[in-house]
C-alpha cells in the first residue's frame, strides 16, 4: 500500500498514513500517523507510556523497519529519503538519535572514544574529531571521564556519555527519547540549552520525547500528543498546555501551569514559567494595591 | 562476583611501558617469546623469565601477572613431567621445557596485559588485516566486559529477590547458577540486536574507509626503546645460538 | 535566624522520626569500586522506622551505590552498615531482600525472565510464599500497575516506561519493610506518578520505610520528605524538604534545581513555601485579592 505524500517546501520530515506493528504482536502500535515536521522546528512529543513514541521516532530513524521486522505500511521521507528503500548508515548521516536506554548505546572501550565512533564512520578528519569529541564532554561536564570505561559509570553519567557521541555528529535533524530520565536536573537544564544552541546556529531539527514537559515546553515549537499510536493534538505548547483535553493523555503539565489553573486571574497569558507567572502575581497585587490601599 | 570481573576487564594503566607505542611493546613481548622459544639454555631463560618480572613491575602489573602465575607454573611443571616421564628426555630437557612453556606465556601476557582494545584494533589496522576481520574481532572483545555485566546485574537482579548464591555447599552454588544462564543467553541475544542498533544509528559502514580518532606516532623514546630492545634480541638470539650456556 | 546556626543542623541530620528505632545505620562508611574510584567517603545516616527519606545530587555523587549497600548488595571498603541492628558483612542480600526490596535505576537491569507474569512471581517464589498467596500477590501487582495486558509477553519488549512500572510492581509485589526506588518515575506519565504517589502515601500510613532516589524535584517536593543532599561521594545536607531546599548554596552544590514553586515563592520573596498548587493557590489568592 503506497500512499505518496507531497513533501512540501521547506519540509524535512514527512509522514504519511504510517501504520506498525511489532512482530508477533497483536496491536497496531502506530494508527494511520500523518505528520509534516519543517526544517529548523523543535518538536516534544509527548504521551502516555506505551503510546506509542519511542516506535515513532524508530521509524523515522529507520530502525523500523530496518531492524524491526513487523507490519509496516506508509511512508517516511526523510530530508528527500524514503526510509524504508535507504540504508540506515546513509540516513545516520542525517539523523542523530539518542535512545531511551543509553547503556544500549555505549559499547566503546573508553569515553572518548565512543564519542568519536560516529565521527569516524562520517570520515571526520582526525584533528576535527578531538575538538568535537573535547567540545562534547565539555558541554556535558565529562571531561574529567575521558578515558573510563563506560561500564564504569553511574546511570546519569552514562546517559550523558550518549548524549555527547550524538550531539558531537552534528546531525541535521536531533532525536532525542526522553534524554533527561537520568540526568540531575542542573545537567538536564543545561542539555535542554545545548539542544537550544544549535538549533540556533545550526538550525537542526529537534524531535523530544520527554515526560518533564516544565524543561522542555520553553524551547519548543510544537508539542504533539500521541495515544495509542494516533497523534491526537499538535499545537504551540501554550496552546496544548492549557488544553483542558491534553492532560488526560498522559501529558505532564508543569506545575506552573497547574497552579495558574487554580488562580482566579492570569490564565490569559498562559504562563508556563515560574519568572511569567510570578511577575503576573507581583502585576496583580500592585494593582491591588492602587486599588484598596491597605 | 565483581572479582570475576577484575580479572578479566582491561584495567587502563600510566607506566613507562604503558605509554610506549604499542607496536614498539609488540616488538618487545615478540622478541622475549622467540628468544625464549629457541633457547636451549636454563641459565638463559632463567635471566628472561627474571627480565619479565621486571617488566611487569614497571608496567605496575605484577599483581595480576603474578595471580596468573600459579596455574602457568603448574601447567609448566606438567610439561616438565611429561617431558621426564612420557618422552623419557633428559631432566635439563624437561627443565628447559618447563622453563620455555613458562616465559613464553609471560612474554605473552606483558602484552595483552598492557595493551588496551583500542590499541590491539590500531595494531591490527597498521598491519592492513582486512577491515571485516578487525571488526568482528573488536566487537568479539567489546562483548566481553558487556556480558560479564550483564551477568553481574543479573545476578544482583536475582539476589535481590531471594535468590541465594552466597551460601551453601559448593554443588549448592553451582546449582545455583543454572537460572542465572538461561536469562543471560536470551540477555546476550538481545545484547547483540542492541549492538547492531546502536551502531547503525551512528552511521557505521557509512564509508568504506573510515577515519580514526588516534594516530600510532613513535616518539623518540620510541625509537631508542626499538634500539635497545633489537639488540637484547640479538644478544639473546646469539646466547641461543652460538654460546653453549648450560 | 541565623543562618550559620541553620547550615549545621542540616549537616548534622536532623529530623529524628518520633518513635525513634533506627532500622538502617551508616557508620563512616567508604566504598571504592574494582577500578579504585572511591563512590562514597565517610558516609553516615541513619534512618527510622515509617520514615521517608528522598536522596538528590548530581549524577556520579554516589546515591545508586549507597542504597546499594542497604540489601548487602555491596559492603562496604571501611565503615559499618547495619539494617535492622544485623552487620551487612554478617548476611546475604537473598537473605536481606526479603524485608528490603529494590527498585533499580536502570529498569533493563532488572529484568530477566521470560514473560512479565513470571518476573513478578521470581521473588515470590524464592521468599517461599504459598501458591495461593503467589497468584493473589501477582493478580494484584498486574492490576494494580495496569500489566494485566502485557501478562504473558517478555519484558524486553514493553516500552521503557512500562519496563520501570513492572519493576515497581514486582518489588511491592512481596511488601517488603524498607522500600528502596531508584528513580521511580523515568518514563512515567502524570497518571503514573499519580498512582506512585498515593502508593508511598499509603506504604507510609503502614509505617514502611521508604527511600526515594530522584532527579525530580517536582515530584518529591509536595511528598515534602527527610531530604538527603548528596555530591562527590558525601552527604553534604539532611534536613526536612524546606530546609534543604531552603538553602540554595547546598542545593546548587548538589546540582539540584528548585521545584517551581519554591522558585515562585522566592522571587515574591516568601519563605513559607506551598507544598502543593493547592496551598499555594491559596496563599496567592490571600495575597492578590485580598481576605476574602
Ligand atoms: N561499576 C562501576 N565501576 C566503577 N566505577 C563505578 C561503577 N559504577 C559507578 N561508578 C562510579 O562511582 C561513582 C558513584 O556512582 P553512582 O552510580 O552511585 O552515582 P549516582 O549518584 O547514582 O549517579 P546517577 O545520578 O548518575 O545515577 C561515580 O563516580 C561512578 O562513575
Ligand atoms: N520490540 C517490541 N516488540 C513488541 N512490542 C513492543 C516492542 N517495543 C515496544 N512494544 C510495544 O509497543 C507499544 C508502544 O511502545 P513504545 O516504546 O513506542 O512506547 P512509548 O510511548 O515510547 O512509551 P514510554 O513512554 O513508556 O517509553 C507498547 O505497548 C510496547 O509494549
Ligand atoms: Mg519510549
Ligand atoms: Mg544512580
Amino acid at each position: 500500500m503506497s500512499q505518496e505524500s507531497r513533501v512540501g517546501p521547506n519540509e524535512i520530515i514527512t509522514i504519511g498514513g504510517l501504520s506498525y506493528r511489532y512482530y508477533g504482536s497483536a496491536q497496531l502500535v502506530l494508527k494511520n500517523i500523518d505528520l509534516r515536521v519543517s526544517a529548523g522546528e523543535i518538536i516534544v512529543v509527548a504521551g502516555k507510556s506505551g503510546s506509542g513514541k519511542s516506535t515513532l521516532l524508530r521509524a523515522i530513524n529507520g530502525l523500523i523497519p530496518h531492524q524491526h521486522s513487523g507490519d509496516y505500511s506508509g511512508s517516511v521521507i526523510v530530508d528527500g529519503l524514503e526510509v524504508s528503500s535507504t540504508k540506515m548508515s546513509e540516513l545516520a548521516t542525517k539523523v542523530g538519535y539518542i535512545f531511551q536506554n543509553p547503556e544500549n548505546q555505549i559499547f566503546m572501550f573508553s569515553v572518548e572514544r565512543d564519542i568519536g565512533f560516529g565521527l569516524e564512520n562520517l570520515g571526520v578528519p582526525r584533528r576535527e574529531i578531538r575538538e568535537r569529541v573535547d567540545w562534547a564532554m565539555e558541554t556535558l561536564g565529562i571531561k574529567h571521564l575521558a578515558l573510563r570505561a563506560p561500564h564504569e559509570l553511574s546511570d546519569g553519567q552514562k546517559q550523558r556519555v550518549a548524549i555527547a557521541g550524538v550531539i558531537a555528529m552534528r546531525p541535521k535533524i536531533l532525536i532525542l527519547d526522553e534524554p533527561t530520565s537520568l540526568l540531575d536536573p542542573f545537567t538536564a537544564k543545561g542539555l535542554v540549552k545545548v539542544v537550544r544552541d544549535l538549533h540556533d546556529s545550526l538550525g537542526i531539527t529537534v524531535l523530544i520525547v520527554e515526560h518533564r514537559l516544565d524543561l522542555v515546553a520553553q524551547i519548543a515549537d510544537r508539542i504533539i500528543v500521541i495515544d495509542e499510536g494516533k497523534v491526537i493534538y499538535a499545537g504551540p505548547p501554550r496552546e496544548v498546555l492549557y488544553n483542558s483535553e491534553t492532560s488526560l493523555y498522559g501529558v505532564t503539565e508543569p506545575t506552573i501551569v497547574r497552579l495558574a489553573k487554580l488562580l482566579p486571574f492570569g490564565k490569559e497569558a498562559l504562563p508556563i514559567s515560574s519568572d511569567e507567572l510570578g511577575r503576573q502575581i507581583r502585576d496583580r497585587i500592585k494593582e491591588k494595591g492602587r486599588v484598596s490601599p491597605a | 562476583m565483581q572479582w570475576i570481573a577484575s580479572g578479566f576487564l582491561f584495567v587502563r594503566g600510566y607506566s613507562l611501558i604503558h605509554r610506549m607505542d604499542p607496536r614498539i611493546r609488540l616488538f618487545l613481548a615478540a622478541t622475549l617469546f622467540i628468544v625464549g622459544l629457541l633457547s636451549q639454555s636454563v641459565v638463559e631463560l632463567s635471566v628472561l623469565i627474571a627480565l619479565c618480572f621486571v617488566i611487569s613491575l614497571v608496567a605496575q602489573i605484577a599483581k595480576r601477572f603474578s595471580k596468573s602465575l600459579v596455574f602457568v607454573g603448574g601447567l609448566s611443571f606438567v610439561v616438565f613431567l611429561i617431558s621426564v616421564f612420557l618422552s623419557h628426555q633428559s631432566v635439563t630437557a624437561g627443565i628447559i621445557n618447563g622453563l620455555r612453556l613458562f616465559e613464553v606465556i609471560q612474554a605473552t601476557s606483558i602484552f595483552f596485559l598492557t595493551t588496551t582494545p583500542d590499541e590491539l584494533e590500531q595494531v591490527m589496522r597498521w598491519f592492513r588485516l582486512p577491515i571485516d576481520f578487525i571488526m568482528v574481532f573488536v566487537i568479539a572483545v567489546r562483548f566481553v566486559p558487556v556480558l560479564l555485566m550483564d551477568a553481574i546485574q543479573i545476578m544482583d537482579a536475582q539476589r535481590s529477590r531471594g535468590l541465594e548464591f552466597e551460601k551453601g555447599s559448593l554443588i549448592q552454588r553451582l546449582k545455583n547458577t543454572i537460572p542465572l544462564l538461561v536469562p543471560l543467553i536470551a540477555v546476550a541475544v538481545t545484547r547483540s540486536l542492541d549492538l547492531a542498533e546502536a551502531m547503525d544509528a551512528r552511521a557505521y559502514g557509512a564509508l568504506r574507509r573510515p577515519s580514526s580518532m588516534y594516530v600510532l606516532a613513535m616518539r623518540a623514546s620510541d625509537y631508542a626503546s626499538l634500539l635497545c630492545f633489537a639488540l637484547g634480541g640479538a644478544l639473546g638470539l646469539y646466547i641461543a645460538f652460538f654460546l653453549k650456556l648450560f | 535566624m541565623d543562618s550559620s546556626n541553620k547550615m549545621s543542623t542540616l549537616e548534622r541530620g536532623s529530623s529524628k522520626h518520633p518513635n525513634d528505632e533506627t532500622i538502617i545505620s551508616f557508620e563512616n562508611v567508604d566504598y571504592s569500586h574494582p577500578n579504585g574510584t572511591a563512590a562514597l567517603k565517610h558516609v553516615s545516616l541513619s534512618v527510622s522506622r515509617g520514615e521517608l527519606v528522598a536522596i538528590l545530587g548530581t549524577n556520579g555523587a554516589g546515591k545508586s551505590t549507597l542504597v546499594r549497600h542497604i540489601n548487602a548488595l555491596l559492603k562496604p571498603t571501611h565503615g559499618r552498615v547495619a539494617v535492622f541492628g544485623t552487620d551487612t558483612k554478617e548476611t546475604t542480600s537473598a537473605t536481606l531482600s526479603r524485608k528490603v526490596g529494590i527498585v533499580f535505576q536502570n529498569a533493563n537491569n532488572q529484568l530477566f525472565s521470560d514473560s512479565v507474569r513470571s518476573e513478578i512471581q521470581f521473588g515470590l517464589k524464592n521468599f517461599g510464599f504459598s501458591q495461593a498467596l503467589i497468584d493473589e500477590r501477582t493478580r494484584w501487582a498486574l492490576d494494580t500497575f495496569g500489566l494485566q495486558q502485557y501478562a504473558d509477553r517478555p519484558p524486553m519488549e514493553l516500552s521503557g516506561g512500562e519496563k520501570k512500572r513492572l519493576c515497581n510492581a514486582l518489588v511491592l509485589a512481596w511488601e517488603p519493610e524498607i522500600l528502596i526506588l531508584d528513580e521511580p518515575t523515568v518514563g512515567q506519565d502524570s497518571e503514573q506518578k499519580e498512582k506512585l504517589i498515593e502508593m508511598i502515601r499509603t506504604l507510609q500510613n503502614q509505617s514502611r520505610t521508604v527511600i526515594v532516589v530522584t532527579h525530580d524535584v517536582e515530584f518529591i517536593w509536595p511528598l515534602q520528605p527527610r531530604t538527603v543532599l548528596m555530591t562527590a561521594g558525601k552527604i553534604i545536607a539532611d534536613g526536612s524538604a524546606a530546609e534543604v531546599f531552603g538553602s540554595v548554596e547546598k542545593m546548587k552544590e548538589a546540582s539540584v534545581l528548585l521545584p517551581q514553586l519554591v522558585e515562585l515563592f522566592n522571587s515574591m520573596r516568601i519563605a513559607q513555601y506551598p507544598a502543593n498548587v493547592f496551598q499555594a493557590a491559596d496563599q496567592i489568592s490571600q495575597l492578590a485579592i485580598g481576605g476574602t
